[in-house]
């Protein structure tokens, strides 16, 4: 690569322009805008030294050092108070939604298990334990929830199946949670430094893969049950697979909305 | 004067020197300082976050040129930049009137004399 003279070092000026560049937070546009404004006003400095007589570098170092520390042009003491807040924020904002998302998934696998249950029975849905995992206590335990069962077997699938349902319909309501408090925070946090301390779309793209490998997992832990053990106990992964295959669906589309609003 | 001193009254001395005419961000330090008669010094990067949040307070507007042959961000006074320039403007001659007079100074003798560096303050 050939190495243009301006990129040679000893340019108290275009060092000035990289420790700024490193220094700048906000959207790239702004970056670009302040690094431009700064870069006209440096020249400008720099030409009125050497027609008072200066030579190029002693007007290059009076101009950098009339401008003053990087600091002063982003308009902060330190380069990581407001980032630390901001990138917290954006963080927790990360966190609500894919933890949300996550969390109605497993609610959404909760009303697929129930479609599976009525269609196919609690054997489908999730596998007895092996016979010396548990005791006659437990055994007792189950019949007793399920009075008109008489095979210990039996009672467990369905006592198994209901604490699914049960497990499922908690996380979805967690996940709700999670998510009305994503869209309060989200509009409580709305200045500039929050929104681009992540790249745009980092919450939906992490959320979309994290749900597409889950999908894969489910249905490759279904499919390798309806293979193996012909089928019992694969309604549980189906239904997740189904679930989290949605959850990637839908914040795919989100993805796609964040990324459109950015190049807009 | 020290550029500490200088901060609190930055947005006023600004929004002043832009009601004189649109400018860009070297400009209006130049004026700044040509204005003081070289009093005011400071760093003159820190000119720059002023101009965006008072752009932000829709109090400046601005729009690219290429002036001298260089890309530049021009700077103007909006309406609502002049009011609060005028209201600030007010406030300051209240506040300095009332040190003056404190000082045993006559009424209007801060104002009277040029800022120069050296006077006595």
């Amino acid at each position: 690569m050939t190495r243009h003279a301006a990129d040679a070092p000893g340019d108290a000026v275009e060092d000035y322009l990289d420790r700024l560049l490193v220094t700048l937070s906000g959207s790239p546009r702004q970056v670009r805008h302040t690094l431009a404004e700064v870069e006209a006003h440096l020249r400008d400095a720099v030409a009125e030294g050497m027609a008072a007589g200066l030579a190029e570098p002693q007007a290059q170092a009076q101009a950098v050092r009339r401008m003053g520390p990087v600091t002063g042009v982003t308009g902060r003491r330190t380069g990581l108070a407001r980032p630390s807040l901001a990138l917290a924020r954006r963080v927790t904002l990360t966190a609500a939604l894919i933890g949300g998302a996550g969390l109605v998934a497993i609610g959404g696998a909760g009303l697929v298990a129930r479609a599976l249950l009525a269609a196919k029975g609690d054997a489908f849905l999730t596998a007895p334990w092996p016979q010396a995992s548990y005791t006659r206590a437990d055994c007792a335990r189950w019949l007793a929830g399920r009075p008109g069962t008489r095979s210990c077997v039996t009672a467990m699938l369905a006592d198994h199946a209901g604490d699914f349902l049960l497990q499922a319909t908690a996380a979805g309501l967690l996940g709700l949670l999670a998510l009305a408090g994503y869209f309060a925070l989200r509009r409580r946090w709305r200045d500039r430094a929050t929104l681009t301390a992540l790249p745009a779309g980092t919450a939906e793209a992490l959320g979309t893969a994290l749900a597409a490998v889950a999908a894969v997992a489910c249905f490759g832990m279904a499919l390798d049950i309806e293979m193996t053990q012909r089928g019992v106990g694969a309604g549980e992964p189906w239904s997740l697979g189904v679930a989290a295959a949605a959850a990637a669906g839908v914040l795919a589309m989100a993805l796609r909305r964040a990324l459109r609003r950015t190049s807009a | 004067m020290r550029s500490e001193r200088l901060k609190g009254h930055l947005d006023m001395l600004l929004l002043s020197v832009l009601s004189r005419g649109p400018g860009h961000g070297y400009e209006v330090i130049t004026r700044l300082r040509e204005r003081s008669d070289g009093a005011f010094e400071l760093p003159e990067g820190t000119v720059y976050p002023a101009l965006h949040r008072l752009e932000e307070a829709s109090l400046l507007a601005s729009a690219w040129d290429v002036v001298s042959g260089r890309r530049r961000r021009i700077y103007r006074l909006t309406p609502a930049g002049a009011a609060a320039l005028a209201e600030q403007a007010e406030q300051w001659r209240d506040f300095s009137g009332s040190v003056a007079r404190v000082l045993g100074m006559p009424a209007g003798g801060m104002t009277r004399r040029p800022l120069s560096r050296g006077a006595p303050a």
